[in-house]
C-alpha cells in the first residue's frame, strides 16, 4: 500500500483550526498572581492580617486584657467594650485580640518544632537502617494514642504555660512528619541518581542536603501549614478541656472555656474567639492547600 | 496471607508495648495526687499519707510497672483509685455510647463525604467544587464544641426537634438510640467529612485523569459507572487509609463532644481520669484507645487486598 | 478484689447493655414518672462517707445510710435512729436505746453491735469523733438494742456529734462494713437508709441510681433536714452527671432531669424565665470563700503580711465575680464564722469590711520585710470557684506591689501542692483557694479551718496557742452565752492574727421544674418528702 496523502500528489495548505483553545495571555505581576492562585492569595492576605493584628494589639485600641473589673461582668457589647465584657469584667475584644498572639505562636511554634524534629527523626530512620524499625516503632506507638489525649496527659505532667502547650502538641505530631520523610528518603535511596552518588562515595549528608532535602521540602511545608491549623484547634481544645494556656494569658481556647457555661446567655464570649479561630484556622487551611496545589502540578487547578 | 495477618499482630505487640510504657511512665512521674483528692478538703496531711499507702502508692516504679503488666496479659486492669471498681468493668460500661457515637459519626460523615468529594472532582474547577471545597475547609475550622452549642442550641433548644443531652441504649429502641446520637455525630463528623472529601477529591481527580477513564468513556461507559465503578474503586485505597488515620483525631474529638452532650462515653472517663489522676483508669483507656486503633489499621490494611487485587501479602 | 478477664468484660458488657444495664428499659409508664432525675454538684466517683470526705459523697451517702440523730433547722441534734437516751449524773455515761423495727437493706435488723462497730470506724476520721476517742472509757453494746459510751470527762456535744451533717456523718452500718480499716474505702453499699444503693444501674462518673427501700420506717415527726419522718414518694433517684453547666441548663429547660443541684449564677435569669422552672436559694447556710496563706513561710510567716492582705482584699470583687451582679447572693463577712447564724461574730473584724485601704496595706506589707520575692499562687482551673478567686487574687497581688507566679493547674494538683511544707520555690506554696460550706462554719466544732495548732493543723499551719485555748472554751461551754464569747474571742484573736483570708459569704441557687414538691433549703439535697407528678 502507498501511502500517498488523500488528495493527490501535492500536501494540501495547513488546514485553518477552528479557534478552540484561544492563547491566553498570562497576566504578570502581583495581581496576575493573584488571579492564578486565589486560594493562597486570600488564605495569605487573612494571614497577615492577623499577623498585624497580633504584633500591633496594643495599639488597636485595647485595653489591658487582664484589667478585673468584677463590678462590669458580663455587659454585652457596646461602644465601650466592642465585644463586650467576660465573667470578671474583662474586655473580651482586648483579649480576643491579644489571644491572636498565643494561637499564632502556639501554631507556628508546634508546625516548626515538630518539622525540624519529624524532619530529623525521618532522615535518621530512612538512612540508618538498623535504627529504623525502632524507631518506626516508637512513632507508632506513639501515634495510637490520641494526640488530644496525649496532650492532656502531657499537660497534667506540668504545669500550664503556652511553653508547654506547644510541646505537649508537638510531641503528638512528630510522629506523622517523621513518617513523612521517611517515605521520602525510602523512596528516594531507590532512585538511580541517589544510588549512583551513593555508589560514587559522596558523604550522607552531602546527599541529604542536595538529594533529600529539596525533596521532602514541598510535602513537608504543605503539612507544616496543616500542623499549624490543628495546633490551633488543639490548643482551643486543650484550654476548653481546662488543661492549656493559663488564663492569664488570653487565648481564643480559654476565652471560649471560660465562656462556655454562659453561652447561652451571652453568647458573644464564645462567638467572638470562635469567629477569629475560625478565620485564621481556615486562613492557614487556605494558604497549605493552594501551596499543595502550585508546588504538586499533578493537582494543580487547571485555569 | 495468614502468615501476613500473623505477622502484623505480631508487630503490634512491641507497639503497645511502647505505649504502655509510656503511658505508665508518664503517670508515674505527674504531680497531683489522688490521695489528696479522696481524703477531701477537711483531711489532714496525716490522713492524706495514710491514704496513699493504702493505695500502694509509695511504691518503686519497677515494682508499681512490672505488677501492672503482669495482671495486663491476664486481662485485668486493675481496680480504679476513685470507685474501688475494676477498671474493666469501668470500662464496659462506657463502651457501648462511645461505640454508638463512633459508628454513626463514621457512617455518616462517609456516606456524606465521599459523595462530595466525588462530585467535586468531576465537576472540578466549576462553582460546585469550590462550594464543596470551601465547606469542608470551614469543616475543619470551626472547633468542635462552637459547632456542638450551634447544633443544640437551634435543634434542641429551638425547635426542640431532637433532645440536648444524654445516650439511649439501643436496647430501648433504634429511633430513641439514634435521636440521642444524631447531634454529637454531626458535630464530631464535621472534621471527619473535610478530611474524607478533600482525600476523595484528590484522589479522584488523579484517577479522572489516567488513560484507562478515558478509554471507559471512549467505549460509551456511563458518567455514573465510570465514576462509581471504576474510578473510585480504584480511589478506595486512600480514602479507606484516611478513614484509618482520622480515627484518632475521631477519638480525640469524641472527648469534647461527649463532654458537650453529657454522653457518659470513654472520652469523658478519660478525661475525669486524667484529671484526678486515677492512674489505673487512665492506662486501661489508653491502652484500649491504642489497641482499638492500631486493630483497626491493621483491618484497614487487610481491605486493601478487596479494592486492589495488585496488593497480595 | 475481683480479676475480670477482657473478653468475659466486653461480652459482658454487650449483655449488660442488652438487659438495659445503663438506663432502666421498659418500666411502666407511671414507674417512670415517678424517676426523679438529679443533677449534682459532683461526680460520685467513690462511695465511702467516712474514707472519702467529699460534699458529694456526704449528699449521697444521707440516702442510703441513717444516723443515730440528725439535726435541724436550727442545727439542733433530733433523735433519729434513737428511741431514747440517758446521761449519768455526772455526764461521764451515756445510754442509748434504738428504735424498734430499724432494718438494713439486706433485711437483717439494725443491732447495737452494728452501731458500735460504725461510731468506733467513724471516731477515727472525724474531729469531734476524736475527742471523744481520747475521752473515752469503753464504748458497747449492752444488748441487741442498746448500747452504752463511757467517758473520762464529761462531753456536753455528744449529740451534735452523733447528728450534725458535717462529713463525716456518723452514719449507722452493718458490722461487717464498719470493720473495714477507715483508710480503706468499703466495698458493699448497704445501710439502713430510706433508699437503696442500686448497684449494678452506677456507672461513675456518669449516673448513680437509689431505689426506694420499703422497709423503712419513718419516724412520725415532720421532716426537718435530718431529723424527723423520711417519707420517700417516689420509687427511684436517678443521679445524671453533667460536667458541663450549660447541658445540665438546656436539659432542664427540655424536661430531660428534674433538679439541678447547682445552677451557674449567670444562667439563673434563663431557668427563671422558663414558666416549668422554680429556682430558690440551695442553702441558707451558703459557703465561705477561703484565700489561704502558709504560714511557714517568707513574706506570709509574718502576722503583719497577714494582716495586709486581710486589709487589702475586696470581698465584693471576689464575690461579683463568682456570682455576678444579684446582691442577694453575697455578703461581705466581719469575721471567720458563718453569717446568719447564731454565732455569728464580727470582733476585731474592723478591717475586714467597708473601704479598702491599699496604701496602709502596702506599709505593712513592707513592715513585714517583704522583699520582692514571687508569691506562689496555686490555682486550680477546674473548679470555677477557685478559678475566679486565682483571677482576682493575682490581680489583688499585684496591686499591691507584689510579684506574682501564677501556677494554673487543676483540683488534684493543688491537694497535692498545699499539703508540702517545703519553700514555696521547691514546690511548696504560699496562697491556694478554697471553700468551705456554710455548715462547717457554723461553730468551731467542725471548722478544721480555725484550727491553730502548728503542724497538725489543716494547710497553712497556722501556730496561736491562745486561739486553740478558745476553741477549747468554746468546746466546755455550756450555754449559748457562754458559746458566743469563745466565738467572739476566737474571732478577735484570729483576726489579728490573719489566720486565713475569708474572700466572703456567698449563697448558690438551686433549680428544679414545677411538677416536683417538697425541695427544701438545707445544706445538702434531701430527697425525702420530694415527689412528682
Amino acid at each position: 500500500m502507498s501511502t500517498t496523502f488523500p488528495s493527490g500528489g501535492a500536501p494540501a495548505a495547513a488546514p485553518v483550526m477552528p479557534d478552540v483553545m484561544p492563547t491566553r495571555v498570562a497576566r504578570k505581576g502581583l495581581s496576575g498572581y493573584i488571579f492564578r492562585n486565589p486560594t493562597i492569595a486570600i488564605g495569605g492576605f487573612l494571614l497577615l492580617l492577623l499577623i498585624f493584628v497580633a504584633v500591633f494589639a496594643p495599639f488597636l485600641w485595647t485595653k489591658d486584657p487582664t484589667a478585673l473589673a468584677p463590678a462590669m461582668r458580663t455587659r454585652a457589647p457596646s461602644e465601650r467594650w466592642w465585644f463586650g465584657t467576660d465573667m470578671l469584667g474583662r474586655d473580651v475584644y482586648s483579649r480576643v485580640l491579644y489571644g491572636t498572639r498565643v494561637s499564632l505562636i502556639v501554631g507556628f511554634g508546634v508546625a516548626f518544632f515538630a518539622s525540624v524534629i519529624g524532619l530529623t527523626i525521618g532522615l535518621i530512620s530512612g538512612f540508618v537502617r538498623w535504627a529504623d524499625s525502632i524507631i518506626m516503632r516508637v512513632m507508632d506507638g506513639l501515634m495510637s494514642i490520641p494526640s488530644i489525649l496525649l496532650a492532656i496527659a502531657l499537660m497534667a505532667l506540668t504545669r500550664g504555660s503556652v511553653g508547654n502547650v506547644i510541646l505537649a502538641i508537638t510531641v503528638a505530631e512528630i510522629p506523622r512528619v517523621s513518617r513523612l520523610v521517611r517515605g521520602v528518603v525510602l523512596s528516594l535511596r531507590e532512585q538511580p541518581y541517589v544510588e549512583a552518588a551513593i555508589a560514587s562515595g559522596t558523604r550522607t549528608p552531602v546527599i541529604i542536603w542536595r538529594h533529600i532535602l529539596p525533596n521532602t521540602l514541598a510535602p513537608m511545608i504543605v503539612q507544616a501549614t496543616y500542623i499549624c491549623a490543628s495546633a490551633m484547634i488543639a490548643e482551643a481544645i486543650l484550654s476548653f478541656i481546662g488543661a492549656g494556656t493559663p488564663p492569664i494569658i488570653p487565648s481564643w481556647g480559654n476565652i471560649m472555656a471560660e465562656g462556655r457555661a454562659l453561652w447561652q446567655v451571652k453568647p458573644y464570649i464564645v462567638f467572638f474567639p470562635a469567629i477569629f479561630l475560625s478565620i485564621t484556622v481556615l486562613a492557614v487551611n487556605l494558604v497549605g492547600d493552594g501551596l499543595r496545589d502550585s508546588l504538586d502540578p499533578r493537582l494543580a487547578k487547571r485555569v | 496471607m495468614f502468615a501476613y495477618i500473623v505477622r502484623r499482630i505480631l508487630a503490634t505487640i512491641p507497639v503497645m508495648a511502647i505505649v504502655a510504657l509510656f503511658v505508665f511512665s508518664l503517670l508515674y512521674i505527674a504531680p497531683g495526687d489522688p490521695a489528696a483528692v479522696i481524703a477531701g478538703d477537711q483531711a489532714t496531711p496525716a490522713d492524706v499519707e495514710r491514704i496513699r499507702a493504702s493505695l500502694g502508692l509509695d511504691r518503686p516504679f519497677l515494682v508499681r510497672f512490672g505488677e501492672w503488666v503482669f495482671r495486663i496479659i491476664q486481662g485485668d486492669l486493675g481496680l480504679s483509685i476513685f470507685t474501688n471498681l475494676p477498671v474493666t468493668r469501668m470500662i464496659a460500661q462506657r463502651i457501648e455510647p462511645t461505640l454508638s457515637l463512633m459508628v454513626v459519626t463514621l457512617v455518616l460523615a462517609i456516606s456524606v463525604a465521599v459523595p462530595m468529594g466525588v462530585v467535586a472532582a468531576w465537576k472540578s474547577g466549576s462553582l460546585i467544587d469550590r462550594m464543596v471545597m470551601g465547606f469542608a475547609v470551614l469543616g475543619f475550622s470551626v472547633p468542635v464544641f462552637v459547632v456542638g452549642y450551634l447544633l443544640a442550641y437551634v435543634f434542641a433548644l429551638e425547635l426542640d426537634w431532637l433532645p440536648v443531652q444524654g445516650y439511649t441504649p439501643i436496647s430501648n429502641g433504634f429511633w430513641p438510640w439514634f435521636k440521642n446520637l444524631i447531634l454529637p455525630a454531626v458535630a464530631l463528623g464535621g472534621v471527619y467529612i473535610a478530611l474524607i472529601a478533600r482525600i476523595t477529591r484528590a484522589t479522584m481527580m488523579e484517577i479522572l485523569q489516567q488513560d484507562y477513564i478515558r478509554t471507559a468513556r471512549a467505549k460509551g461507559a456511563g458518567q455514573t459507572t465510570i465514576l462509581f465503578l471504576h474510578a473510585l474503586k480504584n480511589a478506595a485505597v486512600p480514602i479507606v487509609t484516611i478513614i484509618g488515620i482520622g480515627l484518632a483525631g475521631l477519638i480525640g474529638g469524641a472527648v469534647v463532644t461527649e463532654s458537650v452532650f453529657a454522653i457518659p462515653g470513654l472520652g469523658r472517663l478519660t478525661v475525669d481520669a486524667i484529671l484526678r489522676r486515677d492512674y489505673p483508669v487512665i492506662q486501661g483507656v489508653i491502652l484500649l484507645f491504642s489497641f482499638v486503633y492500631v486493630l483497626v489499621n491493621l483491618l484497614i490494611d487487610l481491605s486493601y487486598t478487596l479494592f486492589d487485587p495488585r496488593i497480595r501479602y | 478484689m475481683e480479676r475480670r478477664s477482657f473478653l468475659k468484660a466486653t461480652a459482658g458488657a454487650a449483655a449488660f447493655s442488652a438487659t438495659g444495664g445503663i438506663t432502666a428499659p421498659a418500666l411502666a409508664q407511671g414507674a417512670a414518672a415517678r424517676t426523679l432525675r438529679f443533677v449534682p454538684q459532683a461526680n460520685l466517683a467513690n462511695f465511702d462517707p467516712i474514707w472519702g470526705t467529699q460534699y458529694v459523697v456526704r449528699n449521697a451517702s444521707l440516702l442510703v445510710w441513717d444516723t443515730l440523730y440528725g439535726v435541724d433547722e436550727t442545727i439542733t441534734p433530733r433523735r433519729q435512729m434513737v428511741e431514747s437516751e440517758e446521761v449519768s449524773a455526772d455526764g461521764l455515761t451515756w445510754t442509748f436505746k434504738l428504735r424498734p423495727g430499724l432494718r438494713f437493706h439486706d433485711n437483717t435488723p439494725v443491732l447495737a453491735k452494728d452501731v458500735v462497730a460504725s461510731l468506733t470506724r467513724w471516731a477515727v476520721r472525724d474531729p469531734m469523733g476524736q475527742m471523744l476517742r481520747a475521752l473515752q472509757n469503753e464504748l458497747v453494746a449492752v444488748d441487741d438494742s442498746t448500747f452504752r459510751w463511757s467517758l473520762k470527762a464529761p462531753y456536753p456535744k455528744m449529740l451534735l456529734a452523733l447528728g450534725k451533717n458535717n462529713s463525716p456523718c456518723a452514719f449507722i452500718m452493718p458490722e461487717r462494713i464498719a470493720k473495714t480499716d477507715p483508710f480503706q474505702q468499703i466495698t458493699e453499699y448497704v445501710g439502713s437508709g430510706p433508699f437503696r444503693f442500686v448497684r449494678d444501674e452506677w456507672v461513675p462518673g456518669a449516673k448513680a441510681v437509689f431505689a426506694r427501700f420499703d422497709g423503712y420506717v419513718p419516724r412520725e415527726e415532720k421532716p426537718s433536714w435530718l431529723s424527723g419522718g423520711k417519707k420517700v414518694l417516689v420509687e427511684r433517684v436517678e443521679w445524671i452527671v453533667m460536667p458541663d453547666p450549660a447541658t445540665a441548663a438546656a436539659a432542664l429547660q427540655n424536661g430531660e432531669v428534674d433538679w439541678w443541684e447547682s445552677p451557674i449564677a449567670d444562667l439563673v435569669p434563663v431557668l427563671r424565665r422558663n414558666r416549668n422552672i422554680e429556682v430558690d436559694i440551695a442553702d441558707p447556710l451558703g459557703n465561705v470563700g477561703s484565700f489561704r496563706m502558709n504560714h511557714l513561710h517568707a513574706p506570709f510567716n509574718d502576722p503583719r503580711a497577714r494582716r495586709a492582705i486581710l486589709m487589702a482584699l475586696s470581698q465584693e470583687d471576689y464575690m461579683r465575680s463568682l456570682v455576678g451582679d444579684d446582691q442577694s447572693l453575697w455578703k461581705e463577712m466581719g469575721g471567720f464564722f458563718t453569717p446568719n447564724t447564731p454565732l455569728y461574730s464580727e470582733a476585731g473584724g474592723e478591717i475586714m469590711k467597708g473601704p479598702r485601704n491599699l496604701d496602709a496595706a502596702k506599709k505593712l506589707l513592707q513592715e513585714a520585710g517583704y522583699d520582692g520575692r514571687p508569691i506562689t499562687l496555686v490555682v486550680a482551673q477546674d473548679q470555677p470557684i477557685t478559678k475566679s478567686f486565682g483571677d482576682v487574687s493575682a490581680d489583688l497581688l499585684k496591686r499591691l506591689g507584689m510579684n506574682v507566679d501564677f501556677v494554673a493547674t487543676d483540683w488534684g494538683t493543688v491537694g497535692a501542692r498545699r499539703a508540702l511544707k517545703t519553700p514555696p520555690s521547691q514546690g511548696g506554696w504560699h496562697i491556694f483557694h478554697t471553700w468551705h460550706a456554710g455548715a462547717d462554719c457554723v461553730n468551731p466544732a467542725p471548722y478544721t479551718a480555725m484550727r491553730a495548732n502548728g503542724d497538725n493543723a489543716w494547710f497553712g499551719w497556722p501556730n496561736n496557742p491562745d486561739i486553740e485555748a478558745a476553741r477549747d472554751q468554746w468546746f466546755a461551754a455550756s450555754d449559748l452565752a457562754g458559746e458566743k464569747a469563745a466565738v467572739d474571742k476566737m474571732n478577735a484573736l484570729a483576726v489579728d492574727f490573719g489566720l486565713y483570708a475569708p474572700t466572703g459569704f456567698f449563697l448558690s441557687y438551686q433549680a428544679w421544674r414545677k411538677n416536683i414538691t417538697g425541695v427544701v433549703k438545707a445544706p445538702a439535697p434531701f430527697f425525702w418528702g420530694v415527689s412528682k407528678t
